[in-house]
């Protein structure tokens, strides 16, 4: 099972220049690192790997065969872990995991159990009526991540999961990331963070492949 | 997610705007039902014609062997023939009656009514029916029974009217009188206009002034021109109540806008198709806009009587008949042009939903 892109281009009008220009990768079952300098495009290529954002040429194909724009895929597939979070802000830990649950379409039995679980495996259980602004950076990370898992998704998607994290806060969500991607699951992370390296099963590059920044590579190798 | 006040801004909105419509729009319902009630009152296809005939006048014929330039009428529905008197009667009942006189023709016509008196009637609305009571007219006493006019008679029972039949006081009708005739047309007869053009055809030709007609035209005129009206009010007003609503819930959608773009593409983030965050969001709307308008329509039909009571409506018309104003046509109309506002007031959000998650969220 494998995400795969195929010759895919994308900017986000016609006037700014490519940030992707016949991109083409395959992401296979495991966790891939993706790693490149700021602003090049790591977020936008894992929001067009989501179907939150249509590319204007290639084809992206999903482990199970489809597009990542079908709800269907969204809504039971995949689990995406977003650079600013995207808690909902009036409502509790508990209700944002439970949200996430209940749009994927279990029952509300299996709603509660899976909360249980993920906030247990988070460290959130005390944290679970407090709203999101109550809560520190690192709990508010978990409680993302927790969000992403309790649909127990297929692809997991994170940008940049332990930015300005502790040791201690990194080593719990490496350690879960670590234990939930087995089998045919597909995790890409976008991070600077070399901490999460020992965790990767493929890293890659992202500076060599984009217009943006193959003018920094350029010049970086010419003063080497 | 959201914040009460934004539902409770609606439903205030929407109450306050939908109670000034219906206000309005049954005022007119009530305005109408009033205008044709005096039609039926009157009777739509009664015309009463009066023509003075003063003690100078040439036709001043006491016997009643005058020639009758109504006589065509005869064959076009009911006719009768009355005088007015100029003087007027003394009774147990009123001090002053009013006394019409009747030809022997008319008899007929008045039979129903004579029953076993004798032959002085007191048309009226409000005495007692079969009351018998003591007239004094013209130095002569006599007795008078109390009848209820029929269809055909009551548009000329605007107050109690004496009658007496002709010849009984010739001295009072020889001092003139105003001779009324009263005309109910057939269905099949000439249109009522027709009749009227026709009188006064005849009066132009006789060289004599026009007599008064009193005809429902003019009720009907004022009929038609109020419903007119009112379609055209009807309709301004439901329109602006729908453009009101719209902008006003399209308004509130703005100004939360962005929080709602931040909540439905999180939500489309998990998969939640457009469509439906759209119809949830037209629902949400749709449902704000019909509550807050069926809870200002039972509210005005509650306090319906003192409400337009307090406006001037006569209690009669202000009783809820056959014909319930909140179950009509000016209420449906209200309750589309709320909806149509409550599907353009969701415009701003289905423009929101035209941007990809990713574009919003980061």
């Amino acid at each position: 099972m494998s995400f795969r892109c195929q010759q895919i281009s994308f900017r986000y009008n016609k006037r700014t220049p490519w940030i992707l220009e016949q991109f083409s990768q395959e992401f296979s079952s495991g966790i891939t690192l993706i790693k490149g300098a700021s602003g090049c495009g790591k977020s936008t290529l894992l929001r067009l790997l989501a179907g939150y954002l249509s590319p204007q040429g290639g084809v992206i194909t999903t482990p199970l065969g489809g597009s990542p724009r079908d709800p269907e895929f969204q809504r039971r597939d995949l689990g995406f872990v977003f650079q600013q979070l995207n808690l909902l802000p009036l409502a509790s830990v508990l209700r944002n995991l439970e949200m996430a649950a209940s749009l994927a379409g279990f029952s509300r039995e299996e709603v509660d159990c899976r909360a249980a679980r993920y906030m247990g495996l988070l460290g959130l259980e005390a944290y679970a009526e407090r709203r999101p602004g109550a809560l520190s950076g690192g709990q508010q990370q978990r409680a993302a991540i927790a969000r992403a898992l309790i649909k127990e998704p297929t692809v997991l998607l994170l940008d940049e999961p332990t930015s300005g994290l502790d040791d201690l806060n990194t080593q719990v969500i490496s350690q879960t990331l670590q234990n939930y991607i087995v089998g045919p699951r597909v995790c890409v992370i976008c991070s600077h963070d070399h901490r999460l390296d020992p965790i990767a099963h493929e890293i890659l590059d992202f500076n060599r492949f984009l217009p943006l920044e193959r003018h920094l590579v350029t010049l970086v190798g010419a003063t080497e | 997610m959201e914040q009460p006040s934004s539902w409770l801004a609606r439903i205030f909105v929407g109450v306050l705007l939908v109670s000034v419509a219906t206000v309005i729009l049954v005022a007119f319902n009530l305005l109408e039902r009033s205008v044709r009630a005096r039609l039926e009152a009157f009777g739509l296809n009664t015309l009463i014609a009066r023509e003075m005939i003063t003690q100078q006048d040439a036709e001043l014929v006491v016997a009643g062997e005058r020639g009758d330039r109504f006589g065509p009428l005869s064959e076009m529905g009911r006719k009768v023939t009355l005088r007015q008197l100029f003087s007027r009667a003394h009774t147990d009942v009123q001090q002053h009656m009013l006394v019409m006189t009747y030809a022997p023709e008319a008899a007929p016509q008045l039979q129903p009514l004579m029953g076993s008196s004798n032959g002085i009637l007191c048309l009226s609305e409000s005495l007692r029916e079969d009351l018998v009571f003591n007239v004094t007219f013209n130095r002569q006493d006599t007795m008078a029974t109390v009848r209820r006019p029929d269809n055909f008679l009551r548009p000329l029972v605007q107050e109690n009217i004496l009658l007496i039949p002709q010849g009984w006081a010739p001295e009072a009708e020889r001092a003139g009188f105003m001779e009324t005739v009263v005309f109910q047309r057939d269905e099949n007869a000439p249109p009522m206009a027709a009749v009227v053009n026709a009188i006064n055809n005849v009066y132009a030709l006789d060289r004599r002034n026009a007599p008064q007609l009193n005809t429902p035209l003019h009720l009907v005129r004022e009929l038609e021109t109020l419903q007119k009206r009112q379609a055209q009010w009807r309709l301004l007003l439901a329109s602006l109540l729908g453009l009101a609503v719209a902008l006003v819930y399209g308004a509130i959608a703005v100004l939360e806008f962005r929080q709602n773009q931040y909540v439905t593409a999180l939500l489309r983030s998990f998969g939640t198709p457009k469509v439906f965050l759209y119809l949830r969001h037209w629902a949400e709307n749709a449902f704000l806009a019909n509550v807050a308008a069926a809870a200002a329509i039972f509210t005005i039909a509650s306090l319906h009587g003192k409400l337009f009571g307090t406006l001037g409506f006569p209690f009669q018309i202000v009783q809820p008949g056959s014909a319930n104003p909140y179950l009509s046509i000016e209420i449906a109309l209200i309750l589309l042009c709320v909806n149509a506002g409550a599907i353009l007031s969701s415009l701003p959000v289905a423009f929101g939903l035209r941007r990809q998650v990713g574009e919003i969220l980061n």
